[in-house]
């Protein structure tokens, strides 16, 4: 029997395809019930942390693929059981364990301030403060504040002793955490400081009374911020001042002498009549109490 | 105390129900390999789980009493006896998900604490996410040493003392969550009341008088997020309204003679009613634009523009009588009446932009600029009236006011990669910008100030992790400034810190830290010498896992050293005002489970910090701690804390304060 030139040719290509699909290599990717089959403790983990919701995600295309979102294809490790046929964001270089979180997570509002975060520049990378596997109320963000302290404090030691001093914000009581006055993602301000009102000092969140306008404005209040006479994290002086002495905190800038360069500088001539030896003068806010801004009084009386 | 009570009450009836049944057709978590439905169960907890777990800690402080002083105690403690909710913290899961997938709730200190806290965060997959913040802070400031002029007359009187409470609360709500379109709301009230000492200001001399203060913003804010795969946007629209209503009085019957010691012309001054009242409302909007997107796969862009306008108006008055003295006059008078209207609004405009480009796989250079532009703008009118002693006389002002500054910095950084381990970052930053400040009409010496900011900074840094136990990073910056805003502001500094985090075993971690900050500003008529340098050293060792015993510690010492010159007021004399403060931090903790034969084994935790100063105030507080946990169920812990303060000054004696405070209760957790 001759066969058709037509069919024959349409026998071929299906014999090709068919082939084709055979010599297909296998997918790189094993599926995440693969990984459970091993890392059991750590899939259950994940399966209550934040990232559960990849395993049925359509939108990022790792649908029953969660493990490798992060981890990369995982059926050479699969069959080999090395750790070196799989990627590890924990043991990665900062750029490189950031480029797989930032795959998912650039496209946030927490990453805009990435351009003026210290983290991003010396290289923290996000795996140092998330924690991806972790179970417990304590999952990848942590939200408990005296958990936050101690993860911000592990790096930041410096700052952790200074919060033993006696006059500070109540962080080691538990009152407060690093992220309510610091954005750990990166800020406009300086030190990743956290805004209030879009972009003024997150000190307002609290201390709505120092916010104004003032009638009256005090400069370094609204030039340099709150640290300009305050240590904020802690310091041996009343009201966490910079200086033992309030005169000295006052007079370092009202110096009565002449200023620096072409502008000069800002606020160095006091009034002259005050008697620094005399108790009553000792402490310029006992008058200039409105010392943050004055509604009323030009010399920040009342 | 309300809530605490409330929570007693309820917690027996918490502990006592049944967890619901478990849902339909669970998967067995240590099945192998799983269904498929259950190895994407995206919030169902495994079966075994309750719907309530966590704990509540309920106890009882006492305390010894406090000697030395209980107002500095007050100040900087300020821990009181009686019943405590002391912690909690809990998840509520609803496996069936009907108005939320799990509900946490944390709380701290509640029962007459100077500081609570209440967290609640809620939400279901995709469809909300609520969360509740309460805070309520007791801010009681009363020490001598800082603002009493009397104290040479035996007064103990601080004229800048405090007894008020901040509270603070915060709802946000957040729909659609990891939808690409996310609208949320939020709304933040931040509150003030309490009373205090304050002075009055009465031209010639000042009189210390009880004062009320109230104040409170509130904080409305709603905006939508768009997240997509190339680009993302967030909106935002907000508002605020503020309003501050402080009080000063006296009342009649009381002589006040205020601070001033002397006789004014044989006279001796007094004020004997006093009724001072502010009232100020204000209202700002703001509006918040934030965009990241990523146009090629070497480059993503970044940007915020934020505006706000905050304003305020105010009305003030007072009156007062008394022997009174005008100094500019050298009039006395026995009657004063004030009243003044004012008005300010300082629009604020922030706006940055960057980009970081990836030209080559080992090489990203990141671009910014940023610039910040406020304006302030006051007016005031206001008349005095004088009276009394055959004087009738009335003054009327009007004020202006103006504050702007205008603050631009430019940077740009280049990070190289040269291996996987190591990383290298380079940097410039400028930063230029330019302020002034003026009241009009001009009057006495000061009436305008301008400043120029010009500072040129070198950045650099290294990232050095050859494996993942061992960590070393340093960073540099060092800067030349032109021209700065005041005498104390950084100019020719040089900044440097030094980090190594090593994990010496599974058990062991130690970490070190150094920090320095040099800054000079040597312009004639400043002579800025300022040099501040820390090291830290920390440890955490954990035997076994720290099944047994675990131990943490840290070691701080850091040095402060600052000097500047000044002109004493008085006589135009050079001064230095120098500032030392050299101190030595230490924290500890040890975690010891006592070995037992019983079920429940004892656990032992003691520790606490230490902190010594020398230099131009002499310090000294210890805070040690100890604390026992004993299991006395398998949902029931007791626990029993001690805790000591000590404080003490060395130029302050009369400050110093000890107490100790002994803290037992039960936890109950599931």
């Amino acid at each position: 029997m001759r066969s058709d030139p037509g069919v024959r040719f349409l026998l071929l290509v299906a014999a090709a395809f068919l082939t084709a699909e055979a010599q297909q290599p296998a997918s790189p990717y094993a599926g995440s019930e693969a990984c459970q089959a091993c890392h059991e403790d750590i899939y259950n983990a994940f399966a209550k942390g934040a990232h559960r919701g990849i395993e049925n995600d359509e939108k990022h295309g790792w649908k029953g693929q969660a493990c490798e979102s992060c981890h990369g294809p995982g059926q050479k490790h699969v069959e080999s059981a090395a750790a070196a046929d799989i990627q590890n964001p924990a043991k990665m270089g900062a750029a490189q364990a950031d480029k797989v979180c930032l795959s998912c997570h650039l496209h946030e509002p927490t990453r805009v301030g990435r351009l003026d975060s210290g983290h991003a520049k010396n290289q923290v990378a996000c795996t140092a403060c998330h924690k991806i596997h972790t179970t417990g109320p304590e999952l990848t963000a942590l939200r408990k504040a005296s958990t936050i302290n101690a993860q911000c404090t592990s790096c930041h030691q410096g700052v952790w002793a200074q919060f033993q001093k006696p006059f500070r914000h109540k962080l080691p009581e538990g009152a407060m955490s690093c992220v309510d006055c610091h954005n750990p993602h990166g800020n406009i301000r300086p030190a990743m400081m956290q805004t209030f009102a879009a972009n003024e000092p997150g000190c307002f969140q609290c201390h709505g009374d120092k916010r104004g306008p003032f009638t009256f404005e005090h400069g370094p209040v609204r030039f340099e911020g709150c640290g300009t006479c305050h240590e904020p994290h802690g310091s041996s002086n009343p009201r966490m001042l910079v200086r033992h002495e309030v005169r000295l905190v006052c007079l370092e800038c009202h110096a009565s002498l002449p200023g620096a360069g072409p502008g000069g500088v800002i606020g160095v001539v006091p009034p002259s009549f005050h008697d620094l030896r005399s108790a009553r003068f000792q402490n310029c806010t006992v008058c200039h109490q409105k010392i943050h801004g004055s509604y009323v009084d030009r010399n920040l009386l009342r | 105390m309300k809530l605490s009570l409330t929570l007693i009450a309820i917690l027996p009836a918490l502990l006592a129900q049944q967890p619901p049944a478990p849902p339909q057709a669970p998967a067995p978590a240590s099945a192998s390999p799983p269904p498929a439905a259950a190895a994407t169960a995206d919030t169902s907890p495994a079966p075994a789980e309750s719907w309530l777990t966590g704990s509540i800690d309920l106890g009882y402080r006492f305390s010894t009493g406090v000697g030395g002083s209980f107002d500095a105690y007050r100040s900087i403690v300020n821990l009181g006896e009686g019943p405590k909710l002391l912690g909690a913290d809990f998840t509520l899961t609803d496996p069936k998900h009907r108005l939320f997938d799990q509900v946490r709730v944390r709380a701290t200190t509640w029962g007459g604490e100077p500081y609570s806290t209440f967290h609640l965060d809620a939400g279901k997959a995709r469809r909300y996410l609520f969360n509740a913040d309460y805070r309520d802070v007791a801010y009681f400031n009363f020490l001598p040493s800082y603002a009493d002029p009397l104290l040479g007359r035996g007064i103990v009187l601080n004229e800048q003392s405090f007894d008020t409470r901040r509270r603070a609360a915060s709802f946000r709500l957040e729909l659609l969550p990891g939808n690409w379109f996310v609208p949320y709301l939020a709304y933040d009230n931040d509150s003030g009341s309490g009373t205090g000492a304050t002075a009055f200001v009465s031209d010639a001399n000042e009189y210390p008088v009880p004062t009320n203060l109230r104040d409170s913003t509130h904080l409305y804010r709603g905006g939508v997020r768009f997240e997509l795969r190339r680009f993302h946007v967030t909106l935002e629209q907000g508002g605020t309204t503020f309003k501050d209503d402080q009080s000063l009085f006296q009342n009649s019957g009381v002589q006040n003679p205020g601070n001033a010691l002397t006789p004014v012309f044989g006279e001796t001054l007094s004020l004997n009613n006093l009724l001072a009242a502010y009232g100020v409302r204000g209202t700002s909007i703001y509006s918040k634009g934030l965009m990241t997107a990523s146009p090629a796969s070497w480059i993503d862009l970044y940007g915020q523009f934020l505006y706000s306008q905050p304003d305020s108006n105010v009305h003030y008055q007072h009156a007062a009588t008394g022997n009174l003295f005008a100094q500019d006059q050298l009039l006395f008078y026995t009657g004063e009446e004030y009243l003044l209207t004012a008005a300010a609004k300082l629009p604020h405009t922030t706006a940055s932009f960057g980009a970081e480009i990836r030209p080559l796989h080992r090489l990203r250079i990141v671009e910014s600029w940023m610039t910040d532009r406020m304006h302030s703008a006051g007016s005031s009118s206001s008349t005095l009236a004088l009276s009394g002693l055959g004087v009738s006389e009335q003054t009327a002002a009007l004020l202006a006011s103006s504050l702007a500054n205008n603050y631009n910095q430019q940077e740009i950084d280049a990070f190289f990669d040269a291996t996987s381990k190591l990383t290298f970052r380079g940097g410039y930053r400028y930063v230029w910008g330019d302020a002034n400040y003026a009241v009009l009409p001009a009057e006495g010496l000061v009436s305008s100030d301008q400043g120029k900011l010009r500072r040129h900074v070198a950045l650099g840094s290294v990232s050095f992790r050859p494996n993942h136990k061992l960590w070393i990073s340093g960073n540099i910056e060092g800067a030349s400034s032109s021209g700065v805003y005041f005498r104390t502001s950084l100019y020719n500094y040089q900044q440097f810190r030094a980090q190594v985090r090593y994990e010496i075993s599974s058990s062991l971690n130690v970490a070190a830290d150094f920090s320095l900050l040099n800054n000079q500003n040597p312009t004639a008529g400043i002579k800025y010498d300022y040099l501040a340098r820390q090291e830290s050293f920390s440890l955490f060792w954990s035997p076994g896992g720290g099944k047994v015993w675990s131990v943490e510690g840290s070691y701080t010492r850091s040095d402060l050293r600052s000097d500047i010159g000044y002109l004493s007021p008085q006589d135009f004399q050079s001064q230095t005002s120098s500032y030392r403060d050299n101190s030595n931090t230490a924290t500890a903790l040890l975690n010891a489970k006592l070995p037992s034969r019983a079920p429940f084994a004892l656990k032992m935790t003691a520790g606490g910090s230490l902190f010594v100063s020398s230099g131009s105030r002499p310090t000294r507080y210890y805070q040690p701690l100890a604390s026992l946990w004993l299991p006395l169920g398998k949902h029931v812990n007791w626990f029993a804390e001690w805790r000591y303060y000590g404080y003490g000054e060395t130029f302050y004696l009369y400050e110093g304060f000890r107490s100790h405070l002994v803290t037992t209760g039960l936890r109950f957790s599931r």
